[in-house]
C-alpha cells in the first residue's frame, strides 16, 4: 500500500473524529440529492412499468363530445380488441338532496382491458349493471350512501351497487374535480346525461397484437383521421401530465437538494479547515522527519477521501432507500406506486456532485496545510495567508464543473441554470453580508456588561465562524422564509380575490333551452345574483396559416392552446375583463366570414398576427377564421375567460351548451345548488370554493415536498453550526476557566452563550427575512403575476422557529463549557 | 521515485566537501542572520553568527531566553531559512534548497528532539519511530524502530500511544525517533526541560550515550550549566550573537 495512504489510515485510527463534520455534511448533502433523484426515478419507473394498466390498454384513442363513427369503429376493430369509456362531470344527489359534483365514467362490458376492477366488500353486483352505480368511498361518506341506496344523476335515479376500491385506469385520466361515479354504458344512455354540446370525453382503449408499436399505431390513426379531433396515447406515455408533473417537481426538488449540498459544502470547508488546523503540529513533525509538502498533502487528501467516501456512501445508501421509506410511510398518499429498485444514474449523479463539492470546498484548507512550514513545530508558525492563484482557479473550476454537471443532467436546463445562478448569487450575497456582520460587530462600542461583551466578542474573535454561519444558516432560513411568503401570498391572492371577484359557481352543460329555468332557480334563492352565460363548445386548433399542427415537430413554449381540446365560444362584443390590445373587434351584428380573437400571450407564443388564419376543428368540422383582434385577459378574477373567441355566425350552428358563471351571495351555496338541481337536473354546478380547495390540497402536497427538501438545507446548516460550536470549544473552555476564576456562575456562563446565539440568530433571521422576501416577491409578482401579500406573522413565525432551533443547538453544544473545572483545566494547561 | 523515499538533494543544492579529511565539518555556518518582519517592526534574532562543528562533536548552546538559541538550531537543522549568510550542513548548502529539498535533506542526516516531545499523537510509539524510516525508504523500518525503542528501554511500550506514556517515556521515544535513521547530526532543544530532575538525568544519559554509539554530532540547547558541562564544547549566545565558544 502507498506510504501516504498507510500513514493516513494510521493517523485516522485515533485522529479521525475531527472529520465528523465533513462526513455528516456530505452524508446530508448526498442523501438529499440521492433521495430526491431516486424517488423521482422510482415514481417515473412505476408510471412506466404500470403504463398499460394506467392507460387501460396498449393504445388510447380519445375524442371529445362525440363517439366514434361506424367507419372509425371498423378501423379500430382491425387494430385489436377494445373498450369504450365515456367520462364527464355531472351532479349527483343522495337521499339528502345535496348536489355534489362528480366525475362520471360510463364503461362497456369489455372494460377494463388491463388490470382488475375491484369493489369493497358487500357489493350487490361485481360491477354496476343497468340503472346501477358504483361510487367512490369519499362520495359515499359525503352523501352517507351505502349499497342499495338511491343516487340521482341528473334526472335519472340509480341504485348504489358497490363502492369502488380500485379502478385500474383512473390515473391515466388525469386530474378530476369530483369523486368517481361508475356506471354502465347503457345506463349513461338511458339517464340522458349526454345532451348536445355536453362536455364529455370518449376513450377507446385497445389491445394491440404482441410486438405492435403503440406509438406508431396512434400516429397513424391521428394522421388517418386528421381532422376528426382524435388524440392518441400509447402505453409508454400513459399519465403524460403526471409524468411531466413528477419530472418537474423532481427537478425542482433536486435543485433544492443542490442548495443543501452547497450549504453542506460550507460545512465541509469549515470541518476540513478546523481539522487541518488542529493537525498543524503533526504536519510540521512530518516535515521535520523528511516529508515533502506534496506527500503531506497526499496524506491528508487520502484521509479526506476515506472519510468523505464513507459519508458519501452512507448518504447514497440512505438516498437509495428513500423510495422504500416513502412507500412505507406515505404509500397511500402517492399518486402512483414507486417501483422499488436501485437507480444507478441518480446515485452516480449524487455521488459525482458530492465528490466535486467536497473537493472544491476542501482545497483551500488542504493548500494551507500543504504550506505549513517545518518550523511550526517550534512555534505557532502560520501557513502563508496569501491565496494561491492555482488553488483559486482550481476551486472556481470545480464549482463551474459542479454547476455544469447539475445543468447538463437536468431535464429543464433553463430552470436549472436560473436556479443555480440565483443560489450562487444568494450565497455570494450571504457571504458578503457575513463578512460585513463580522466586521460591523467588531466595531460596535463595547458593552459595560462583561457577559454581553464576551458574547459579542465571540462573533468576531479570531477563528469565529460568523461569516460561514451566516451563509450556511442564512440560505436555509431564506428558503423557509421565501416558502412561507410565497405560500401565504398565493393563499391571500386566492382568498381575497375569490369572494369579491370570482363567481360562486360555474354551471356547465347547460342547455340553451334550460337557461331561463336555470336563471329563475338561481334568483329565487339568491335574488341579487348575477349570471354571466356564454355559449361553449369544444374545439382543437388544427392548423395555423394552413400549416397543420399535427405536422409540427416541436410545439413552441407557451403553446398550450395547441394541446388537446379547448373550450371556445363566440361573442358579439368584447367579453368582460377583456381588453383589445391589437386589431379591431367585429361589429355587434357581424355575420361575415368567421373571425377570431386570440389571447395576446397565446398569440405571441404561436407567432400569430392580425390577419393570420387559424383553423379550429369543432365537432369534426374545420372552422377557418381570420385573426381580427388580440385580447389581454384579466385572469385574476377567476371568471369565464376564453383564449379563443369567434365572431357570431357560422359557428352558432354547431350543437352547443351554455357555460355560466353565477355570482350569488356568499353563504347560500348549498341553497343555490339544490335549487338548480331541482329545476334543471342536467346542469352541472361546480362550486369555485371546492375547486380552490382541491387545488389547495395539491399545492399543499407540493409545498410539503418542497419544505422537506428545504429541510435538508436547514439540517446541513445546523450541522455547520454544530461544527462551528465544536471548533470553538477550546477557546470557549479557556474563557470559561478565566470567568470561573474571577467568580462567574454557571448560569452566567450559560447566559453568555445564549446571548451570543441569540445575536447570531437575530442577525441571520434579519438577513433571511430580507433575502427570503426578495425571492418570494420575485416568484409571486414576476412569475405568478399576483399581488405580493405575504403574511408577516407566518414569515416571522417561521424565522422565529428557525432562530429558536439555532439558539438551542448553539447552547446545547456549549453545555460542556459549563462542566469545566478551573483547577483541572489549569493543571492540564 | 516513489513518494516518501529518500532521493538526491535538489538540483540546485551545492555539495561542499570538507578541506580536512581527518576531522569532517558537519556544520559550517558563516555570517548567518535571521530577521523577522521588516522596517521598524524588524526583529533581528541572529546577527552574523559564524560557527563550525566537527563530526561526532558534542556542542552545548547556552544563553538566556530570547538570545536566539532555538532560532539558531532551527536554521542549522533546516527548519528555518536564514535571512542572510551561508549554512552548510553535512555537505549541503541549506540556503539553496527549497522547503521540500530541505525535508529530503534532513532524512538520515538530521535528527531533532524538542522540549515538548512532538510525537504524533495518533500513532503508537513504534509507529512514531518507524515514520522517518518509512519516509526515507529504509529497509525493515519496523525491525529497526523496535530495536531503537529497545535501546532506549521501551520494549514494553511499543504499542502505547503518546497519551499513554509518561513524559520521560515520550522523550525517550522522541530520542529513538530522532536516532533511528542514524543521522549525522542530532539537535536537542531543551530535551529535559519538561521533565523532573531524575527523569531528565535518565534522558540526558540516553542522549549522550546513543549519540556517541551512533557517532552522531550532538548539538544540545539548554539552560542547564551542568548538562552543558558534559559536552565537549560550550557555545554561548546573547542577543543573537555568539559571545563565547570554549572547548572543554
Amino acid at each position: 500500500m502507498n506510504l501516504a495512504l498507510r500513514l493516513a489510515l494510521r493517523d485516522l485510527r485515533r485522529g479521525g473524529r475531527g472529520l465528523a463534520l465533513l462526513a455528516l455534511c456530505l452524508f446530508l448533502g448526498t442523501a438529499a440529492l440521492a433521495g430526491i433523484a431516486s424517488l423521482s426515478a422510482a415514481m417515473l419507473a412505476g408510471l412506466e412499468a404500470d403504463g398499460r394498466r394506467i392507460l387501460g390498454g396498449d393504445l388510447e384513442l380519445r375524442v371529445s363530445q362525440r363517439r366514434a363513427t361506424p367507419a372509425e369503429r371498423y378501423a379500430m376493430a382491425r387494430l385489436g380488441p377494445g373498450s369504450e369509456t365515456v367520462t364527464m362531470r355531472t351532479m349527483a344527489r343522495g337521499t339528502s338532496g345535496e348536489p355534489v359534483l362528480v366525475s362520471l365514467k360510463a364503461v362497456d362490458a369489455a372494460w377494463p382491458l388491463v388490470g382488475r376492477y375491484v369493489q369493497a366488500a358487500g357489493a350487490a353486483a361485481p360491477r354496476p349493471g343497468r340503472d346501477q352505480a358504483a361510487v367512490a368511498t369519499v362520495l359515499a361518506d359525503r352523501l352517507g350512501l351505502k349499497v342499495g341506496d338511491p343516487l340521482r344523476l341528473g334526472a335519472a335515479t340509480l341504485r348504489v351497487s358497490g363502492i369502488v376500491a380500485d379502478e385500474p385506469d383512473q390515473l391515466g385520466e388525469g386530474f378530476a374535480l369530483g369523486p368517481r361515479v361508475l356506471v354502465s354504458a347503457d345506463t349513461l344512455d338511458r339517464a340522458g346525461l349526454v345532451q348536445p354540446g355536453s362536455l364529455y370525453e370518449v376513450r377507446y382503449h385497445l389491445i394491440l397484437p404482441r410486438g405492435a408499436d403503440g406509438k406508431a399505431a396512434g400516429e397513424r390513426w391521428v394522421a388517418r383521421f386528421r381532422d376528426a379531433g382524435w388524440s392518441a396515447t400509447p402505453a409508454e406515455e400513459a399519465g403524460r401530465g403526471l409524468r411531466r408533473g413528477i419530472g418537474q417537481l423532481g427537478q425542482f426538488l433536486l435543485l433544492m437538494g443542490l442548495a443543501a449540498l452547497a450549504v453542506a459544502g460550507v460545512g465541509v470547508g469549515s470541518g476540513v479547515a478546523a481539522y487541518l488546523a488542529a493537525k498543524t503540529r503533526t504536519i510540521a513533525v512530518l516535515k521535520v522527519l523528511g516529508a515533502r509538502a506534496g506527500f503531506v498533502a497526499g496524506v491528508f487528501l487520502a484521509q479526506l477521501a476515506v472519510v468523505a467516501g464513507a459519508g458519501t456512501l452512507a448518504g447514497l445508501a440512505l438516498g437509495a432507500a428513500v423510495p422504500w421509506i416513502v412507500a412505507a410511510v406515505a404509500g397511500d398518499a402517492l399518486p402512483i406506486v414507486p417501483r422499488l429498485a436501485l437507480y444507478p444514474r441518480p446515485l452516480l449523479l449524487a455521488a459525482a456532485l458530492s465528490v466535486i463539492a467536497a473537493l472544491a470546498f476542501s482545497l483551500p484548507a488542504l493548500a494551507r496545510a500543504r504550506a505549513v512550514p517545518a518550523a511550526a513545530m517550534l512555534r505557532d508558525a502560520l501557513a502563508p495567508a496569501e491565496r494561491s492563484v492555482r488553488v483559486t482557479l482550481a476551486v472556481v473550476g470545480l464549482a463551474a464543473l459542479l454547476v455544469a454537471l447539475a445543468i447538463w443532467t437536468a431535464n429543464d436546463r433553463g430552470l436549472a441554470a436560473s436556479f443555480a445562478g440565483a443560489t450562487a448569487a444568494l450565497l455570494g450575497v450571504l457571504w458578503l453580508l457575513g463578512i460585513g456582520v463580522r466586521r460591523t460587530v467588531a466595531r460596535l462600542p463595547h458593552s459595560r456588561r462583561p457577559l454581553i461583551r464576551l458574547a459579542v466578542a465571540n462573533l468576531h474573535r479570531p477563528g469565529a465562524q460568523t461569516d460561514r454561519l451566516v451563509v450556511a444558516l442564512g440560505l436555509g432560513f431564506s428558503l423557509f422564509a421565501a416558502l412561507a411568503a410565497i405560500d401565504t401570498s398565493l393563499s391571500a391572492a386566492i382568498e381575497q380575490t375569490a369572494p369579491t371577484k370570482a363567481p360562486r359557481f360555474f354551471a356547465i352543460d347547460l342547455q340553451p333551452d334550460d337557461y331561463p329555468a336555470f336563471a329563475r332557480a338561481v334568483r329565487r334563492v339568491s335574488p341579487g345574483a348575477r349570471i354571466e352565460a356564454t355559449p361553449s363548445l369544444r374545439g382543437s386548433v388544427v392548423a395555423l396559416n394552413g400549416r397543420r399542427v399535427a405536422d409540427m415537430k416541436d410545439l413552441p413554449p407557451g403553446a398550450w392552446v395547441l394541446r388537446g381540446d379547448r373550450t371556445v365560444t363566440w361573442a358579439p362584443t368584447v367579453p368582460p375583463r377583456n381588453e383589445v390590445v391589437a386589431g379591431r373587434w367585429w361589429p355587434r351584428d357581424y355575420r361575415g366570414p368567421p373571425l377570431v380573437s386570440i389571447e395576446d400571450r397565446a398569440a405571441e407564443a404561436l407567432g400569430l398576427k392580425i390577419g393570420d388564419r387559424v383553423t379550429v376543428s369543432v365537432l369534426g368540422v374545420d372552422v377557418d377564421a381570420r385573426v381580427a383582434a388580440l385580447r389581454r385577459i384579466d385572469w385574476g378574477g377567476l371568471g369565464l375567460n376564453f383564449a379563443i373567441v369567434f365572431s357570431p355566425g357560422l359557428i352558432e350552428e354547431a350543437p352547443h351548451a351554455l357555460l355560466a358563471g353565477v355570482y350569488s351571495a356568499g353563504g347560500r351555496d348549498g341553497v343555490v345548488a339544490r335549487s338548480v338541481a331541482a329545476a334543471v337536473p342536467s346542469a352541472t354546478m361546480i362550486r369555485v370554493g371546492d375547486v380552490i380547495g382541491r387545488l389547495g390540497e395539491v399545492l399543499a402536497q407540493v409545498a410539503l415536498a418542497v419544505r422537506v427538501a428545504a429541510g435538508a438545507t436547514v439540517a446541513a446548516g445546523i450541522a455547520v453550526l454544530a461544527g462551528a460550536v465544536a471548533a470553538s470549544g477550546r477557546a470557549r473552555r479557556a474563557d470559561a476557566v478565566v470567568l470561573r476564576l474571577v467568580g462567574a456562575t454557571r448560569a452566567q456562563l450559560l447566559g453568555a452563550q445564549a446571548i451570543e446565539y441569540l445575536l447570531l440568530s437575530a442577525v441571520i433571521a434579519a438577513i433571511a427575512a430580507a433575502a427570503g422576501l426578495g425571492a418570494a416577491w420575485y416568484a409571486v409578482v414576476q412569475v405568478f403575476e399576483l399581488p405580493f401579500r405575504p403574511d408577516g406573522w407566518a414569515v416571522a413565525g417561521t424565522l422565529l422557529a428557525s432562530a429558536a432551533v439555532t439558539v438551542a443547538v448553539g447552547v446545547a453544544g456549549s453545555l460542556p463549557v459549563l462542566r469545566v473545572r478551573p483547577a483541572q483545566a489549569l493543571r492540564d494547561a | 521515485m516513489p513518494r516518501g523515499q529518500a532521493g538526491p538533494p535538489a538540483r540546485n543544492a551545492r555539495i561542499v566537501t570538507s578541506s580536512s579529511p581527518a576531522a569532517t565539518t558537519v556544520i559550517d555556518a558563516r555570517n548567518v542572520r535571521l530577521t523577522y518582519g521588516t522596517g521598524d517592526a524588524a526583529v533581528h534574532v541572529l546577527r552574523d553568527v559564524s560557527l563550525s562543528v566537527l563530526a561526532a562533536e558534542t556542542v552545548a548552546l547556552l544563553g538566556p531566553s530570547g538570545s536566539g538559541k532555538s532560532s539558531l538550531m532551527a536554521v542549522l537543522s533546516g527548519l528555518e531559512r536564514a535571512t542572510a549568510g551561508r549554512v552548510l550542513v553535512a555537505g549541503l548548502d541549506f540556503g539553496t534548497l527549497t522547503e521540500d529539498a530541505l525535508a529530503v535533506a534532513r532524512r538520515g542526516r538530521v535528527g531533532v528532539v524538542l522540549q515538548a516531545f512532538h510525537l504524533l499523537p495518533t500513532m503508537t510509539a513504534l509507529e512514531n519511530v518507524a515514520v522517518p524510516l518509512e519516509l526515507a525508504g529504509a529497509p525493515d523500518p519496523w525491525g529497526r524502530a523496535e530495536a531503537e525503542l529497545a535501546a532506549v528501554g521501551l520494549s514494553h511500550r511499543l504499542h502505547h500511544y503518546p497519551s499513554q506514556l509518561s513524559g520521560g517515556e515520550q522523550q525517550r521515544t522522541a530520542v529513538a525517533r530522532a536516532l533511528a535513521p542514524a543521522p549525522a547530526l542530532l539537535f536537542a532543544d531543551e530535551p529535559t526541560g519538561n521533565l523532573d530532575a531524575a527523569t531528565g538525568a535518565v534522558v540526558a544519559d540516553l542522549l549522550f550515550d546513543r549519540a556517541a554509539r551512533a557517532g552522531a554530532t550532538l548539538f544540545l540547547i539548554t539552560h542547564d550549566e551542568e548538562l552543558a558541562r558534559r559536552c565537549g564544547r560550550v557555545v554561548r549566545l546573547a542577543d543573537g550573537r555568539i559571545v563565547s565558544d570554549q572547548v572543554a
